[in-house]
């Protein structure tokens, strides 16, 4: 499925050296650079890829290039930085259509002069941009309440190296005509084609909001009321679980060695219930609850926590919920947490040096159901880690759907699951 | 064929009396097809070992349970053999510590919910055939209903399918008990595929607490279009209700008559809105949302005062269907979707084109994500009036797609909006789709017939109507469609 060698010219614009240095991958340099203006365009651009042909490696905000195996081959970084128009926007019909290169950061404060949001909130919002957070399914600390890039895209438009472009989905809320084929592009990093447009739902922000937290001698119990609550009508908007070393790294220099820090939304008197509910819960569970003055930038560390970048490797364990405290329990001393127990989901930060051993060890706990991936990396590191750890069940289905849209393998080669 | 079938599933469960073969021949939808064979596993190896039989034997293979497809997506349009669901009907696995249950694809959606009310959860996507349709069949179609409006559909509720493909493996893909699963998501691109890809023979789903108090109000309008504007107003307002609900003049006197759930006779249209919470916040949306009614023109706000009244509007609202009844022999339903602002504009294109032709119809549908449900009435058996409707049918759904929507908002594409689908999708659209269909299922044996227009395949081969039993199910009014 490799890239064929033997092509001399390349398509594309010339690139200097700085760009290639911003756009490397994985310690890879592209030779050339894409900037296609709209979805057509990008069609175009591909299919001359496709003929050539030569490896595309696609690109958005680049919050969440450390995540995957290194590509198999550069030649062309596809970005799309000149793709960045608000489409469409009817705030009565809680929809809209953006290009794929528009920043998170941009789409929300378009939406938030309207009183509205969308709920998803992936790290690094000012340089993520919506195809990106599509391409990489990233998700942030809302994803147990509100769920996951899959439930709010209603409709996408993608190009394919056949320079075709093609929809799927539309614009509105309801809608089950044809394929989903949003889901098959959220998370495959692009390898099935360049997600150029993007229809989404979104809802009015949340009349109120509360942080609370509270603090636990160990894991375990801090994990329990967070799963306590996430079972509760009254889920919180985000639970998490941050040892010292995290809370530290988030700006909060408490001397508290397990922090469960909840987010409540809602109407205002639901708040008020969850926060009473929610404190209930800590004390029972062993708790102390803490009333310390939060940086106004906490949420937002926590959210970027998990997008690393300089020498730190970041794991994911996803897992079901259930399992999430003895996975918690087991948590190596060296690495710094921070736990979604609602989502099931634990991103721990380890040394490139101790990343092998604990990824190995996290694995083995992480049962028949889940699975760990390595979701930021250093190059030096990544060519001696699994990334991805073993193929999933289905995977010779997922080669072939590579291979019908992706004949000849010219997108982000070798950086998605099993090689594909 | 039926002998190899028989070695499967044993005697009883596979047949191909000519006789038999009648009761599989049809859905909710009007189209009617013949099966050759019908099967009926026991266990997902069964199914999986069926199916490669009949792809081995280059025979075409239809999935059917609950059979209330309104698209005829169960109807066997080239013949082959139908795989129902009947003996698929168990609940394997309720587990709360993990909000999931995993069920087979023959168990009835409000079972479901039904098993799990004791313990305090419920499986959220309610449509209103849910006493008779499966969650298998709700993952075929994607299917929706009221209360999707704030909790998404099926999809947004699966996370994790074992299905056989048409190779004849079983493979289970998804996150299951957990949230996600690295990889491709095929479990999302299953959901909705209309059993054209693989059959399902396992389902996990998400669970979630009951909500501690529902308020149900009624509001009454002098006409649609006031009404329309009072859904965005209350969409505006920031407070996104569990359902809203439309019902017309000519719905509301259809319900009455049939189940008296206490809509006023001489109301132009009626809302049905649905808040839940805590009992506190639950209150306080209903006033609020009761005052944004009558703020936008309701001549007339109730909310029900205890539970029996709840169940009351309730009733009316998803027996409509099997209301419909008492107005006519016969009714064509659509499915069209529109963005929510564009609701009073295609309503009253909607009227006009009833004006215009003579035949009534009807609206009655979830109007808070502007998902149509018109109701055309005629009689089948006058010569003429079903190619007409079908015409009628044909150009509410282009002015759907027309307005920014779409031709199908939950009931799927099926055997009846293939061609329809062009209003949508192009060519090119359409392409990509059957590339990704043939990875599954190359030689075409997977319900055939369905979803992609023309293919230069005949219609069913049976018009309506065969005869009278669909006509007696919807006259009798205890069914539930939609």
């Amino acid at each position: 499925m490799g890239v064929r060698a033997g092509a001399t010219v390349l398509p594309g614009h010339q690139i200097t050296v700085d760009e290639q240095r911003r756009l490397s991958v994985d310690d890879l340099l592209p030779s050339k650079i894409m900037h296609p203006g709209d979805a057509e365009d990008a069609g175009r651009g591909l299919r001359l890829c496709d003929l050539t042909p030569a490896a595309v490696v696609v690109w958005g905000g680049g919050t969440q290039m450390r995540l995957g195996a290194p590509p198999r081959r550069y030649d062309i970084a596809f970005s799309t930085e000149r793709m960045t128009r608000l489409l469409e926007y009817e705030p009565a019909d809680l929809t809209c259509r953006v290009e794929a290169g528009m920043r998170l950061s941009d789409l929300q404060a378009a939406l938030g002069a309207q009183g509205q949001r969308l709920p998803l909130d992936p790290p690094h919002p000012e340089r993520a941009t919506v195809g990106g957070m599509v391409a990489a399914n990233t998700n942030g600390l809302g994803r147990a309440r509100y769920g996951t890039v899959r439930d709010w895209v209603i409709g996408i438009a993608v190009a394919y190296p056949s320079g075709k472009v093609a929809r799927a989905g539309g614009k509105v809320v309801k809608n089950v005509a044809g394929y989903d084929l949003m889901k098959l592009h959220i998370g495959a990093l692009g390898t099935l084609g360049v997600v150029a447009e993007v229809n989404l739902k979104v809802q009015a922000i949340p009349e109120s909001e509360a942080t609370l937290l509270g603090h636990f001698e160990t894991a375990t119990p801090a994990v329990a009321a967070g799963l306590l609550l996430a079972r509760s009508y009254l889920a919180p908007a985000a639970a998490t679980v941050l040892d010292r070393r995290a809370l530290w790294e988030c700006g909060l220099t408490a001397d508290w060695r397990w922090t469960l820090a909840l987010k409540l939304e809602g109407y205002a008197r639901e708040v008020d219930a969850a926060r009473d509910q929610a404190v209930g819960a800590i004390r029972d569970a062993g708790g102390r609850v803490e009333g310390a003055d939060l940086p106004a930038t906490f949420w937002d560390a926590v959210r970027d926590w998990s997008a690393p970048d300089g020498d730190v490797v970041l794991l994911r364990a996803i897992a079901p919920i259930a399992a999430i405290p003895t996975l918690s329990g087991a948590i190596p001393s060296e690495a710094s947490v921070i736990i979604q127990p609602a989502a099931g989901v634990v991103d721990l930060r380890v040394a490139p040096s101790s990343a092998a051993p604990t990824l190995q060890r996290v694995r083995s706990l992480a049962g028949d159901e889940g699975q760990v991936v390595v979701a930021s990396a250093p190059a030096a590191v990544k060519s001696s880690l699994d990334v991805w750890g073993p193929p999933p069940p289905g995977f010779p289905i997922m080669r072939a759907l590579k291979q019908a849209l992706d004949p000849n393998g010219i997108l982000n080669p070798g950086r998605f699951v099993g090689g594909i | 064929m039926l002998a190899r079938l028989r070695d499967v599933v044993g005697e009883r469960y596979a047949f191909a009396d000519p006789y038999e073969m009648r009761l599989y021949q049809y859905d909710a939808s009007p189209e009617t097809a013949l099966p050759e064979i019908v099967v009926i596993p026991g266990t997902s190896e069964e199914v999986a070992r069926v199916v490669k039989i009949c792809t081995d034997a280059s025979v075409p293979v239809t999935a059917r349970s609950g059979a209330s497809s309104l698209a005829g997506g169960t109807v066997p349009v080239e013949g082959g053999v139908v795989i129902t669901f009947a003996r698929m009907d168990r609940i394997l696995e309720i587990d709360t510590e993990n909000l999931r249950a995993v069920v087979q694809p023959g168990v009835v959606n409000l079972a479901l919910s039904q098993a799990l009310k004791p313990l305090g959860y419920y499986y959220a996507p309610d449509p209103s055939s849910q006493g008779a349709c499966t969650i298998g069949g709700n993952v075929a179609t994607n299917a929706g209903g009221p209360h999707t409006l704030i909790y998404g559909v099926t999809v947004n509720h699966v996370t994790g399918l074992e299905v056989a493909l048409p190779s004849g493996e079983l493979v289970q893909v998804g996150g299951r008990k957990s949230a996600e699963a690295i990889g491709y998501d095929l479990t999302g691109l299953l959901v909705g595929s209309e059993g054209t890809m693989a059959l399902v023979t396992r389902i996990w789903v998400k669970i979630q607490p009951l909500p501690p108090v529902q308020k149900t109000l009624m509001a009454v309008y002098p006409d649609v279009a006031t009404a329309s504007n009072a859904v965005s107003a209350i969409v505006r307002t920031g407070i996104l209700p569990a359902a809203i609900e439309m019902m017309d003049k000519l719905s509301i006197q259809a319900i009455e008559a049939a189940s008296h759930a206490g809509y006023p006779l001489d109301a132009g249209a009626v809302l049905l809105l649905e808040v839940d919470g805590i009992p506190e916040v639950a209150q306080e949306l209903g006033e609020r949302m009761a005052k944004v009614c009558r703020d936008n023109g309701a001549s007339e706000v109730r909310i029900a005062r205890d539970e029996q009244e709840r169940q009351a509007l309730w009733k009316g609202r998803k027996g409509a269907f099997s209301a419909m009844g008492r107005l006519s022999s016969d009714f064509y339903v659509m499915d069209g979707v529109v963005p929510r602002t564009k609701l009073p504009e295609t309503l009253a294109k909607i009227d006009a084109i009833s004006e215009r032709t003579g035949f009534k119809i009807c609206n009655v549908f979830h109007a808070g994500d502007g998902n149509l449900h018109p109701l055309v009435l005629f009689d089948a058996f006058q010569p003429g009036q079903y190619e007409a409707v079908l015409a009628i049918g044909d150009e509410i759904l282009k002015l759907c797609a027309q307005a920014g929507g779409s031709v199908t908002g939950e009931h799927g594409i099926g055997l009846e909006k293939r061609e329809n689908i062009r209003y949508v999708f192009s060519d090119d659209d359409l392409e990509v789709m059957d590339r990704v269909r043939r990875v599954f299922d190359p030689h075409i044996l997977m319900n055939p017939g369905k979803i992609f227009p023309g293919n230069g395949l005949q219609p069913s081969a049976v018009r309506y109507p065969p005869g009278y039993s669909r006509r007696q199910a919807v006259a009798g009014g205890e069914d539930l469609w939609v």
